[in-house]
């Protein structure tokens, strides 16, 4: 136990164990009677359970070492259905701890070589949880996605400029070819402008409700299989007592901008424990 | 058990949104968190949409769907 961590990373046999995190929240009653037996947790992996140390308690579970080497993630970070189950399996073990009270997640596949290493780990960053507890207790995080409807592409006729350029006279096939580029350009530019300009004031009016925001990166379509446009993926960190006004708000915004808005929530505040 | 893919209209006790789609669920479990040094490093951050990303063109059947901008994408 004494051994530096570096020594002991790339010795693990075949079966060896390591002590996957999920989450911490505080050492309260509530937490001790916590039951997270019936939470399955990772595949291949031992119950879930409790790590109590001191005024923290860890949500935790024994993983076979060979399923958590980087270069097992790196082929699983590549696998839609892999990555979806660990994903999800990670999700549900947060979530299942966060109807007990404040939870703090830690990322996907945070891993010691065992319980003392985690908890002696955990507890040199005490002060950072428990600032993290404070900041999202009786707040839930809620994600608005903005999206332009996919414009329809022009037809080779639609839009074009009026056909008598100069004199009367029908400009060429190549003037007229040009002119319908230009058109194009102009039309993608200003539906841009417009899209940002929606997602900046759904954002501002959003903001003006919670206690934090994020901007998170925007889908490609490829990624979503959804061929709308995303312009806005935005998260924000509500206080419960106003997390009925978060739906009337996006409802409100979506008639008046005529975006599609899509909120989802309440998360577990993920994205507002990273910065304390 | 059958969840509700978002948007849900009967929002639970942060008992949390099981059946949202994986990209939604992506954005929060990698890069979000408390993170501390973990004793095996796993190089997560920022990769994995990116390869997912990829991922998904390459096994992609449909025929390439034109991007909406030209550059590809709003921001």
């Amino acid at each position: 136990m004494t051994q530096p961590s570096d020594s002991r990373v790339a010795s693990s046999s075949a079966n060896a164990a390591v002590t996957y995190v999920f989450a911490v929240c505080r050492s309260t009653r509530a937490t001790s009677a916590l039951d997270v037996t019936g939470v399955a947790g990772l595949p291949g992996g031992e119950a879930v359970r409790l790590l109590p140390s001191g005024l923290l308690t860890a949500v935790v579970q024994t993983v076979p070492a060979a399923d958590f080497t980087d270069e097992v993630w790196q082929r699983r970070l590549s696998d839609r259905e892999e990555i979806e189950r660990y994903a999800r399996a990670h999700h549900a073990v947060v979530s299942a701890v966060a109807t007990h009270g404040p939870v703090v997640p830690l990322p996907l596949a945070t891993l010691y070589h065992d319980d003392d290493r985690a908890r002696s780990r955990l507890a040199d960053e005490a002060d950072r949880f428990h600032t993290a507890l404070k900041r999202v207790a009786h707040h839930a995080e809620w994600g608005v996605k903005v999206y332009r409807p996919l414009a329809p592409e022009p037809g080779p006729a639609a839009d074009a400029p009026p056909p008598e350029a100069a004199g009367g006279r029908a400009p060429g096939a190549g003037l007229a070819y040009l002119n319908r580029k230009r058109g194009a350009q102009a039309r993608r530019e200003k539906l841009r402008e417009q899209a940002l300009d929606v997602a900046d004031s759904v954002d501002a009016e959003l903001r003006g409700l919670a206690a934090a925001s994020r901007r998170l990166r925007t889908h490609g379509a490829a990624l979503s299989g959804d061929q709308r446009v995303h312009v806005l993926n935005a998260t924000y960190l509500v206080a419960d007592e106003r997390a009925h006004e978060v739906g009337r708000l996006v409802a409100a915004l979506g008639e008046r901008t005529g975006a599609q808005i899509e909120l989802s929530g309440p998360w577990v505040p993920y994205s507002f424990v990273g910065e304390v | 058990m059958a969840h509700d893919v978002v948007p849900w209209d009967s929002p639970e006790p942060l008992s949390g949104p099981l059946g949202v789609p994986l990209v939604d669920l992506l954005d929060r479990v990698l890069a979000t968190g408390v993170v501390v040094s973990g004793d095996v490093v796993i190089a997560i951050a920022d990769v994995p949409l990116v390869r997912l990303s990829l991922h998904a063109l390459l096994s992609s059947v449909n025929e390439r769907v034109p991007s909406p901008w030209s550059d590809g994408g709003p921001l």
